[in-house]
């Protein structure tokens, strides 16, 4: 099989040799283990970590994209339904150095698959692929044999809190979340004695075995019923049932007094403590041999239950910038496989992402600050486009000596921003330094209002960012009110914007105004009244009952509009139709019955660019 | 067994690899068997048809990217046969088939045998047309496609090579599509162009350079015209971009190198300038061309436009045709109307209605009568073996699974004929024969190879009709197996649930519950009136079906409740004694919610509705919630998606309905409780057989899932009956 699939990649490699150039390590289960200690130390020493996902889909239809007509809040749950439904398949992880224009890199390929490693419905039940997508990674010789049979398993963090109490091992208690008790009532003194007494005598039970060896075994195991023994490991435990994690206090504290007492928390199945384990060690060493015991234990299995997960934590812990091109689709992926799913709304999700990831650069957002929007749609463009306007030689390496390159080279993406984010860098004269120093204050102008973009969508600056920077690219892209914009659908299938802008142009007053249209998918147009209050006066004509000429007959036609608390309901409440028209009928309809209160309109903005509508050639 | 495996193993997936490049693949070592891919799809197609069209009975099997897309969609005993129906139905919209077994079946009456022509598609939804509309989506189960790595799937043969298809309805799409771009394409274009105003001083000179280029052109072409002789000579315009030449038996210019704005702006001069010349888009294979004809006259224009736009149409339908693919193997089964067996096919069924024909309908009746069109006759080879009497003691009670009943059934020919069994007469020979190459003797191939399930199925079916006293010596080959009168009455009856023995006829639409042979088996669920149950869903997840069973009897009085069955850790099923109680049960609840006094908290359905999240229904709202398309993980999260704002939705309870149920339960009362427990004693004894069953390690796919899930049955129920 191996060389057959080898004359396969072969063939592809010519079609894309400039794609392997780069030797990447590939990462699959059998020596995830090698490279997880190696990039350890690579993450160690780099400045920054650049990473890229590469998944089974992007967005169902076109409009489900994010785009520019979305405010952080629609684009966020764009991305979020996006990264719910989808896999990662391959996740390329690049610790890299930039200093004086030369950048050493360390590129590592990493195959994922969500395989239910412990049988308990996790990481994942199911997930969507985009035949198209699955179609384009087979055109770059993807090999999905190697994923599926041979990809690294992982759970988040949430999912491995989960799985712990599940498979109910007992665990080690943490010495941090013990609080000293409040009041002592008399049932919990009580409780205590009786426990106590229970542990004395089961304590010099076990101290006279070892005494008097005269007992047969009948006594022996009559004893051990009696008095509740087990065994944990070779050593002699006793479980002691709880009730509340009240008493699981007073457990531990009473078992604290005692000096070869190790106590064991038994997690319950639906959370919490179902019982204190007492494990009885021999002398002060061995208890410190059981404690160390325990502790490799629990390494041993954290590390069978994180999977690749480790190098997410490795990551998040390194503190390092982390460097993205899609920031918003990376990282929402990142939040919802590793760390936990996703919150309902775009605020929690940056402060939780802030919390594993401090710094944050997207490639994406840094080259739309130098160069005009429709240049820059993807890599390889925005490369080609640094290329021919600025001379910022980068001199790269990768200095990977043990990579057997066997055609199979993926994630060279990765590479490709590592190398796009030094150009940057040289251009915009960012340096590794000012990044690292943690004082943003100090850092390069040019570099405040990058960092940690994720807030915004890739296009849309949020509504804090200072005029200034603004004007650097509104060349072709104007800042439009949600309040003028307008959602129509309902027209006839396979009509154009410009067909579209001479019927409404006829149609009514409001429309001798100067406003635009263009079209989100094939079933519904957005329109721009660039007189403010134009499109409350086209709403409430087409929401009341007299229509004439022009307009009535296209809205007995059964054209209709809305405006864009409509299409924010849409993102809200999850009504991924595959075609908007169909979704915002959807949010009409049910949203009779909801308030307005729900959509106490934050005052938002959205950035009017020609350039960045969906082009019906692509679709 | 075990041994073998690497071998095994390696020899698959070199006769996958080869596939693509060799189309033979019959390999001494490994059973043989036809693996298709995009590449030798076209001639495995037309031997494929004459095998099809000479064969008695063609046996398929699918294999797919998942079953369930939710835990509590999978399958259960508290399943009405609508709501199975419902579940079946997401199932084959949402997951995709990778894998398509079919192995036509031929009494050979020279040999006194049968020869096999096992086939196995390699087929992947790619997009193949532009606008294939939004069906481009699937789901993987995890543990699925885990599964399929367990029996050496090869995916990159499937998503790099597979074949591609298109549905009817979606077919039918496209060309509504071709047809209306081609429509008003042409001038739409023109549309486009006019639209667009030439302000720019860049432009404004291209256009005018472009004009000159153009009447210079034309110039020429009428002055050659005149003296009649030197056309080629004249044509000094070497240059690339705009090159003489002839289209349509007119002297044209091909416009190369141009951008679109450019083309854009030529189009706009052609318009304004050129009475006596056209423009042209003309879309080719992979590339699109524009051109510029001369025309004589206006009705030229005309005649011309029309020629063009015929035979883009024309072409467009081509490629329509051809991304039709693999359907064209379904369309071959559909119009030869031959027998197809299946081994407990409903699923296999609903997934080729639902990719290779129609949308499915939203009723299990008429989605019946639906597949009856395109498939007059299927067999079942599981309702089969369940159904007869003379097979079920051949089967000694061992397991129909796929693999095992081949086993018992054809030992004969699990190993072909290097076994020493002796030509009993009731051993049926069968031959396999791969790219007219035939051999008797192979090793076995592959469990869970769609290719080699449906042979073994086919086997199965053969065999179990020896049994049935048909006898193939005296079988004539223009006779239709399918109208044969022995097997009447198993036609066209599918399990749409093998848990509770439900079955289907296709020619009918009616449903029945099918016994399992023995008789003590017929009255298992018939205790199971869904009429008596209520769904309840949102509440603590710590809280255990005992403890609720607990809740409930507190107030409702101890036999209130008859079980509670886990849906998922979000939701359960309670069954109760009466119907009565159920409207009791709400009402009680929705008032509770209400009233939110200190004494409601004492209240022993407190425990139940803590947290304030608890919504209770009766089992419709259950089938409502089956049948949305959104599919969470937890049952509570899918009924928020769904839309339920609601706590509680109260039934009517009609009293006069409730009195005579309720008199007619207590009358019944007793033979109900027996009924019950000794449903549950079989309920038992049938996890045994099944756990054994499960040791064979040999179980198809389809079975597999079926004993999970009965073994999932049996801890609920365990758990339930605390």
């Amino acid at each position: 099989m191996v060389p057959l699939l080898q004359r396969r990649l072969f063939c592809n490699k010519s079609f894309h040799q400039n794609h392997c150039q780069w030797p990447i390590k590939q990462v699959t289960k059998s020596n995830f283990d090698d490279s997880l200690s190696e990039i350890k130390q690579r993450i160690s020493t780099s400045d920054f970590v650049a990473v890229f996902l590469q998944n089974t889909g992007s967005s169902s239809s076109p409009w489900q994209r994010v785009s520019a007509f979305d405010t952080p809040d629609t684009a966020y749950s764009k991305a979020k339904s996006a990264a719910e439904r989808f896999q990662t398949l391959q996740f390329a992880v690049c610790p890299f150095t930039f200093q004086a224009s030369k950048l050493t890199a360390y590129p590592y390929n990493f195959h994922l698959f969500p395989r239910d490693e412990l049988k308990l419905g996790m990481p994942s039940y199911s997930f969507t692929c985009q035949t198209s997508s699955l179609t384009s990674m087979a055109r770059e010789g993807f090999d999905f044999n190697a994923c599926i049979y041979d990809g690294i398993s992982y759970l988040s963090r949430a999912q491995e809190y989960a799985a712990k109490v599940r498979i109910g091992n007992p665990m080690p208690v943490d010495h941090k979340t013990k609080s000293s008790s409040p009041t002592t009532t008399v049932a919990d003194t009580v409780f205590v004695e009786r426990i106590r007494t229970r542990v004395r005598h089961w304590k010099n039970a076990c101290t006279d075995i070892s005494t008097t060896k005269s007992d047969d075994a009948f006594v022996r195991s009559l004893r051990k019923i009696v008095l509740g023994s087990e065994k944990y490991g070779s050593r002699p435990s006793i479980t002691i049932d709880v009730c509340s994690e009240r008493q699981v206090q007073l457990v531990l504290e009473m078992l604290e007094q005692s000096d070869n007492l190790v106590p064991l928390l038994v997690p319950a199945k639906s959370g919490g403590t179902q019982s204190v384990r007492a494990v009885l060690t021999s002398s002060q060493e061995d208890k410190n041999l059981l404690k160390m015991e325990l502790q490799n234990l629990e390494v041993d299995q954290t590390k069978r239950v994180r999977g690749f997960r480790e190098v997410i934590d490795l990551i998040s812990a390194s503190q390092k910038p982390v460097v993205s091109y899609n920031s918003l689709n990376d990282f929402t992926f990142i939040h919802s496989k590793f760390i936990a799913p996703l919150p309902p709304t775009v605020d929690e999700f940056t402060n939780s992402l802030h919390l594993a990831f401090p710094v944050v650069l997207d490639v994406n957002h840094l080259v739309k600050n130098i160069g005009p929007v429709r240049k820059t749609t993807n890599i390889s463009a925005a490369m080609s486009y640094l290329k021919n306007r600025f001379f910022a030689p980068v001199d790269m390496e990768i200095p990977h000596e043990d990579v057997v390159n066997e055609g199979n080279n993926h994630g060279h993406n990765v590479v490709k921003i590592c190398h796009l984010f030094g150009k940057l860098c040289s251009v915009l004269k960012i340096t590794a330094s000012a990044i690292q120093s943690g004082d943003h204050h100090l850092a390069s102008s040019a570099l405040q209002g990058y960092e940690n973009v994720f807030k915004l969508c890739p296009n849309i600056p949020q509504e804090s960012t200072n005029e200034e920077d603004i004007r650097i690219w509104t060349n072709n892209t104007r800042k439009v009110s949600c309040q003028d914009v307008v959602f129509l659908w309902g027209f006839k299938k396979g009509t154009t914007a410009g067909m579209l802008k001479s019927l409404l142009q006829g149609s009514h007053e409001v429309f001798t105004e100067e406003f635009d249209i263009r079209l989100v998918d094939r079933s519904c147009a957005i329109v721009v009244f660039w007189q403010p209050g134009s499109s409350q006066t086209f709403l409430d004509i087409m929401n009341g009952t007299d229509f004439s000429g022009k307009l009535r007959e296209m809205v007995s036609e059964g054209v209709r509009a809305s405006g864009y608390e409509a299409y924010k309901r849409v993102c809200s409440s999850g009504l991924w139709e595959s075609e908007l028209a169909d979704s915002l009928d959807k949010a009409l309809a049910s949203s009779e019955c909801i308030s307005e209160r729900e959509f106490e309109s934050k005052p938002s903005e959205i950035y009017w660019c020609s350039e960045l509508m969906i082009n019906l050639d692509d679709l | 067994m075990k041994k073998q495996w690497p071998v095994r193993a390696l020899s698959r997936a070199l006769s996958s690899s080869t596939s693509t490049s060799t189309t033979t693949t019959t390999n001494t070592s490994s059973f043989p068997l036809k693996h298709v891919t995009k590449s030798n799809f076209e001639s495995a197609l037309s031997s494929l048809s004459d095998h099809v069209r000479a064969a008695d009975f063609i046996a398929i099997d699918l294999e797919m990217t998942g079953v369930t897309s939710a835990p509590w969609r999978d399958s259960f005993e508290f399943d009405r046969f609508d709501v199975r129906y419902l579940k079946v139905k997401d199932s084959a919209e949402k997951f995709a088939v990778v894998q398509f077994g079919v192995c036509p079946f031929r009494w050979d009456p020279l040999k006194f045998s049968f020869v096999a022509h096992p086939h196995n598609f390699f087929i992947y939804p790619r997009q193949e047309l532009p606008f294939d509309g939004p069906a481009n989506e699937f789901l993987c189960q995890t543990t699925s496609l885990d599964f399929l790595a367990k029996y050496q799937f090869d995916f990159n043969a499937c998503i790099h090579e597979g074949v591609s298809y298109l549905s009817r309805e979606q077919e039918v799409e496209a060309l509504k599509r071709a047809n209306l771009i081609y429509e008003d394409g042409l001038s739409d274009s023109l549309k486009e162009a006019r639209d667009m105003k030439v302000v720019n001083v860049v432009d404004v000179l291209f256009s005018e350079r472009m004009k000159n280029r153009l009447s210079e052109w034309c110039g020429g072409l009428l002055q050659e015209r005149n003296r009649g002789s030197e056309f080629q000579g004249s044509s000094k315009d070497s240059e690339q971009k705009f090159r003489t030449v002839f289209f349509k038996m007119r002297p044209a210019v091909s416009l190369n190198g141009f951008s679109s704005h450019q083309l854009r702006l030529i189009q706009l001069v052609v318009k304004k300038h050129f009475k006596d010349l056209a423009y042209l888009h003309v879309s080719g294979e992979n590339s699109s061309q524009q051109f510029i004809v001369y025309v004589d006259s206006e009705s030229d224009k005309k005649l011309l436009m029309r020629e063009v736009k015929e035979e883009q149409c024309k072409h467009e339908e081509l490629k329509i045709k051809a991304a039709v693919g693999f359907r064209h193997v379904i369309d071959l089964l559909s119009s030869e109307k031959k027998l197809i067996v299946g081994h407990n096919c409903f699923l296999d069924i609903a997934h080729i209605y639902s990719k290779f024909l129609w949308p499915l309908p939203s009723t299990g009746e008429e989605f019946a009568s639906s597949v009856n069109n395109y498939f007059p006759s299927v067999i079942d080879t599981k309702v089969l073996l369940n159904s007869n009497n003379v097979l079920q003691q051949l089967m000694k009670k061992s397991s129909t699974a796929l693999s095992s009943a081949f086993s018992v059934l054809c030992p004969q020919i699990v190993l072909g004929s290097k076994s020493s069994y002796l030509p009993l007469q009731s051993r049926v020979k069968v031959e396999v024969e791969v790219d007219d190459k035939r051999s008797s003797s192979w090793n076995s191939g592959v469990k869970h190879e769609a290719g080699y399930d449906a042979f073994m199925t086919g086997c199965i079916f053969a065999q179990a009709c020896s049994h049935l006293d048909i006898d193939f010596k005296l079988h004539s080959p223009s006779e239709n197996l399918a109208h044969n009168e022995k097997l009447e009455k198993h036609i066209n009856r599918l399990y749409v649930s093998w848990i509770n023995g439900d079955v289907i006829n296709l020619s009918t639409g009616n449903r029945t519950s099918e016994s399992f042979g023995s008789n003590n088996h017929k009255m298992r669920y018939t205790n199971i009136c869904f009429k008596h149950i209520v769904l309840i869903w949102g509440f603590q997840s710590k809280i255990k079906a005992r403890e609720i069973r607990e809740c409930i009897s507190k107030v409702l009085g101890p036999s209130s409740v008859t079980s509670v069955y886990h849906v998922d850790e979000s939701a359960v099923f309670v069954h109760f004694s009466k119907a009565g109680l159920v409207s009791k049960f709400l009402a009680l609840k929705e008032r509770l919610e209400r009233t939110n006094d200190p004494i409601s908290v004492l209240h022993p359905l407190a425990k139940l509705l803590e947290g304030g999240n608890t919504r209770a229904a009766s089992y419709e709202t259950y089938k409502e919630i089956c049948s949305s398309p959104i599919s969470k993980v937890l049952f509570a999260d899918q009924a928020e998606a769904f839309g339920i704002k609601w706590k509680t939705k109260l039934v009517e309870s009609k009293v006069e309905a409730a009195n005579t149920q309720e008199s007619k339960n207590l009358h019944e009362g007793n033979s109900m409780n027996s009924d019950s427990d000794s449903a549950q004693e079989t309920n038992k004894k049938k996890l045994n057989k099944v756990t054994n069953d499960s040791s064979y390690d040999q179980l198809s796919r389809n079975e597999i899932v079926d004993s999970f899930y009965t073994s999932e049955n049996v801890e609920r129920i365990r758990t339930s009956n605390f």
